[in-house]
């Protein structure tokens, strides 16, 4: 037992290393880990890589449309979260518990300077109830920190017993708890607003926000393709300030959005993904398909006008806009 | 759900926050805060920080004063920006978001409350430090409380709303502790001759009365600067409130006496206040021998006054000045050497009498010995001709009824450099030995001294007027004499006249001077304000005040010497009469032209000038009589009547060779 009087966080989003502390005392049986780097560093992307056929919504076949009238700034707001997971103890049998931070915010544009509008910052202690001794969950519970089944999962999902998986499931679940916490300020900004807001990543988690016409997503990470062959190609062979005919992503578990390609950056000399963005919109009602096209151009110079300032120096750069940059540095200053 | 904290704390709000990283630590004597973009903090701005966490059941108080600033974004290179805007400067303006910027500022600690333990400054935080603040942060609660109350005003500190006027403590400014002020600054933007105008103006009407009379002898060095101090000059609505926040009145000295010497001519004041309007308060200086040989060492440098001569002068001295002399050598004629004219007779009946013993020594004095200091000597009224007189007339400072709050100006700018050292030196020494004595008539004195850089270098001779200055700033404190000086170059200024300077002043500098090791202590960033710095404002030093302060001094209420040269013309050189006229119309304002040429007559101009001073020195209540007095008398005019010529004796007759 450590001689250190043992105090809960006073912070709701304490450091690892303080919790590191805290779960040594709760758990002599415990291996604390000291300076582990973040999962979401070490932990491989898992999802494949693959393509999608869609259903074209804007003319016959999805091809490259020229984004003609000038980039105008439009977005009053952008909205971001990030998570921060890492291992703080190990208990006996190579169980890892994770404390996972989430956070998000909606940054508000004011006069061209960045305000917080709301955020939120959630920290959890996450572990495989499954996995542990009643004695050992009521500890952690004891903690004074909100803990996280992660052994409450899908069945195709379920975690073996496996170190690196019940870590891996840990840090899904944190990426679930960001999502929700990405998608509860989304619902607040649709619900209080009607001023364009740009969502760093999909719309289509939550149907009220897939309706929204305020809420634009925007995604980065191309594991996924909604286009296979001569689509493909067309897809890829996006020049500087042109999109792709809009098409209808629809999945079982997720709202139907509208969405197109678009590139934000000449990709001469890069690679083919080099400042190619995918725009989720809420789709066109029944029978409106004919202000599709004015509709999806418009955003497009939304997205086009905030090329300036680059996110430099973040790595992905070419397809970040400044404004999920800044709710990035937002939220690494307050987590 | 976490909300971002969105309103302040009730009342007054924070302007900063205190930040401290490893790289940039916070220490006991230096701390960091941020602040939002459009906060009123600057260089010189002075703040508060309150810790979060008691130390000894109190919560810490932080007083500093900003000494940098920084300002960054989150660029990482200069070049992503160029890139963001793909090379095209215009470009930059039509970014949709302002990239995030900081404004990080260096503070140096001023005070922390409590003193002890001395912690490194906690995260806080940071107000604006408002009147109070001000005062507790330079320690000014300690002077100004009840009972000591010693505060005199110097300037107002302007900052955000705060217009907190700044004392600096008249114990250590006239002394005993401390005193002594210096002040440096370019030249040619009138701050080093107002400033000190200003605190003179000050000093006079708050310094304390426990600590007795004060008055100020301000040596005139160059054109007209101090020449109108009596003068009203103007002074715009916001001096105005400088004044009225410093409790001083606004109007110029009310008592000032001017001195000068006189032309080579011996009757023109030598002063560019020489205006008939102005002269009710100028006084002539002139010395006789017994004034001038004291000092002899000031007007003779060490090649002519060597061991030998030295003796000799020494014996002059104290044996043959103002002595009943007498000596075999000269045929035990008895001689009293009071002047000059009566100096010169002595040498000439020495040597003759040499000359005819044909001796070469006398009293162990080398004939060339006593030739050369004869030479010396007599050559010193010439050199300083209407200062030093031959026929041994005084008009001095009144050393001995020096009044309360009256400022003693000598023009001293039109003079040569042996006369301005010898006035120096004299007047100094005297005051410094009625001070010793305590029957000076003030129980201090501020010597108020321009141009150091030139009366008192770091390098070149050893001169008798900076040995002067040294010992005025090293002992001078004791007895009451302090010195207030400036100069251009603070840097080029012997170290031990500006280092005993307890306050330092310093107004707009040139930045080669703030290039020089003496302000390798100050920031760039007050560097650069000092370089910068308007007229009217100035950095200050105090033993108080831990870091220097930057504050705003009103233009003086008296008139500036450039309007006053315009305004008061200086007097064209005048004939004798003329000047007499000028002179004792001060005394008597019937007299007339006409009357004094009747009085002079036809008399030798050596000895009207002499009638004139005798009667300026003495002030009698019937000026011209007693002015007829000095003028020896002449002998009555009496008519001659011319002898009848006899008449000639008529040719006889028959005189062949009559016609």
């Amino acid at each position: 037992m450590s001689a250190v009087p043992i105090t809960p966080p006073t912070t709701p989003h304490a450091s690892v290393a303080t919790i590191a502390r805290l779960l040594a005392g709760l758990l002599p049986s415990s291996q604390p880990v000291d300076g582990g780097a973040a999962l979401e560093i070490t932990a491989p992307n898992t999802q494949p890589a693959r393509l999608i056929s869609a259903t074209v919504i804007e003319g016959r076949a999805l091809r490259a449309r020229r984004v003609f009238d000038a980039p105008v700034v439009g977005f009053s707001a952008f909205l971001d979260g990030t998570q921060q997971s890492r291992v703080a103890c190990y208990l006996p049998g190579g169980i890892p518990i994770v404390y996972g931070t989430v956070g998000a915010v909606i940054r508000d544009r004011r006069n061209q300077r960045l305000f917080t509008w709301r955020h939120s910052v959630e920290a959890r202690l996450y572990a495989p109830r499954a996995n542990v001794s009643p004695a050992v969950w009521h500890s952690l519970i004891e903690s004074g920190v909100a803990v996280q089944d992660t052994s409450e999962t899908d069945a195709s999902d379920a975690a073996s017993d496996h170190p690196h998986a019940l870590r891996e499931a840990a840090v899904h679940r944190v990426q679930k708890d960001r999502e929700v916490a990405e998608q509860s300020l989304a619902l607040e900004w649709c619900a209080r607003e009607e001023r364009p807001l740009l969502i760093d990543g999909g719309i289509s988690g939550v149907d009220a926000v897939a309706r929204a016409a305020c809420a634009i997503g925007v995604i980065k990470s191309h594991r996924t393709l909604y286009a296979s062959g001569e689509p493909l190609a067309a897809v890829l062979g996006l020049g500087y300030a042109e999109r792709s005919s809009v098409f209808l992503v629809t999945s079982p578990k997720r709202a139907s959005v509208a969405s197109w390609y678009l590139r934000i950056r000449d990709s001469r000399g890069h690679d083919p993904m080099w400042g190619l963005v995918r725009v989720e919109v809420a789709p066109p009602a029944a029978g409106g398909d004919a202000g599709l096209s004015r509709r999806a151009d418009e955003v497009s110079r939304w997205i086009l006008a905030e090329v300036a300032p680059v996110a430099l120096p973040d790595g992905r750069w070419d397809k970040m806009v400044y404004g999920v940059r800044d709710c990035e540095e937002f939220l690494r200053a307050v987590m | 759900m976490t909300d971002a904290p969105q309103s302040p704390d009730a009342g007054e709000a924070p302007l900063g926050r205190v930040v401290a990283t490893e790289r940039k630590p916070n220490t006991p004597h230096e701390f960091h805060f941020w602040t939002a973009l459009d906060s009123p903090v600057g260089i010189g701005t002075i703040v508060r920080v309150e810790g979060a966490l008691p130390v000894n059941g109190q919560i810490p108080m932080i007083y500093g004063i900003v000494v940098e600033g920084f300002s960054y974004t989150d660029l990482q290179t200069p070049i992503h920006d160029m890139l963001g805007h793909d090379g095209t400067p215009g470009g930059a303006s039509f970014g949709a978001t302002q990239r995030a910027e900081i404004r990080l500022y260096t503070a140096a600690v001023l005070r922390q409350l409590p003193e002890e333990p001395l912690q490194p400054v906690p995260m806080g935080r940071v107000f604006l430090a408002d009147n109070d603040d001000v005062a507790v942060a330079l320690r000014m609660d300690g002077y100004l409380r009840e009972g000591a109350n010693t505060g005199i005003p110097i300037g107002v500190y302007r900052a955000g709303g705060t217009d907190a006027p700044i004392y600096l403590d008249a114990d250590f400014l006239i002394g005993p502790e401390a005193a002594h002020l210096n002040i440096t600054g370019v030249s040619g933007l009138a701050t080093k001759t107002s400033a000190i105008e200003w605190i003179l103006s000050s000093i006079f009407t708050h310094f304390p009365a426990q600590k007795g009379s004060v008055a100020a002898v301000c040596f005139n060095v160059k054109g007209p600067d101090l020449c109108f101090l009596d003068q009203p000059g103007t002074v715009d609505e916001a001096d105005a409130a400088l004044y009225e926040k410093c409790g001083v009145p606004v109007k110029p000295f009310e008592n000032v006496q001017y001195f000068a010497p006189y032309k080579s001519d011996g009757y023109s004041l030598n002063t560019l206040r020489s205006n008939d309007a102005l002269l009710h308060n100028v006084s002539s200086l002139t010395w006789g021998l017994r004034e001038v040989l004291q000092y002899a060492e000031v007007l003779l440098n060490k090649d002519d006054v060597d061991a030998k001569a030295d003796a000799l002068i020494d014996f002059i001295r104290e044996r043959v000045v103002d002595h009943d002399f007498s000596d075999p050598l000269l045929g035990n004629k008895r001689y009293v050497v009071r002047s000059f004219a009566d100096l010169e007779q002595w040498f000439r009946d020495v040597l003759s009498a040499l000359e005819g013993k044909n001796s070469d020594g006398w009293r162990t004095h080398h004939v060339a010995t006593i030739r050369k200091v004869r030479n010396r000597l007599s050559n010193i009224s010439t050199r300083c001709a209407g200062l030093v007189t031959d026929d041994g007339a005084v008009s001095d400072l009144p050393f001995g009824s020096f009044q309360d709050r009256t400022v003693y100006v000598i023009d001293v700018a039109s003079l040569e450099e042996d006369a301005q050292d010898l006035i120096f030196a004299r007047v100094v020494t005297r005051l410094r030995e009625h001070l010793e004595k305590r029957d000076l008539g003030v129980n201090h004195v501020v010597v108020f001294v321009d141009e150091l850089n030139k009366y008192a270098p770091n390098d070149g001779p050893d001169t008798y007027v900076r040995k002067m200055l040294l010992d005025l700033a090293e002992r001078g404190r004791y007895l009451g004499l302090v010195l207030f000086s400036a100069q251009q170059f603070r840097s080029q200024v012997h170290r031990r006249v500006v280092g005993n300077s307890g306050t330092a002043l310093y107004g707009r500098m040139d930045a080669d001077e703030l290039a020089t090791p003496g302000y390798a202590v100050l920031s760039p960033a007050v560097k650069i304000k000092l370089a910068t710095l308007e007229k009217g404002q100035l950095m200050v030093r105090h033993p108080h005040f831990t870091q220097p302060i930057f504050v705003r001094f009103p233009r003086p209420a008296v008139m500036r010497g450039r309007d006053g040269a315009e305004q008061y013309p200086q007097a064209v050189d005048i004939d004798l009469e003329a000047a007499v006229v000028r002179s004792l119309r001060t005394l008597d304002p019937t007299i007339t032209l006409g009357w004094v040429q009747q009085a002079v007559g036809i008399r030798e101009e050596e000895e009207i000038v002499r009638a004139r001073n005798a009667t300026l020195r003495e002030r009698p209540a019937d000026v011209r009589k007693f002015f007829l007095s000095q003028l020896r008398s002449v002998a009555a005019t009496q008519t001659v009547t011319r002898p009848a010529a006899a008449a000639l004796r008529s040719a006889p007759a028959d005189d062949p060779y009559g016609f």
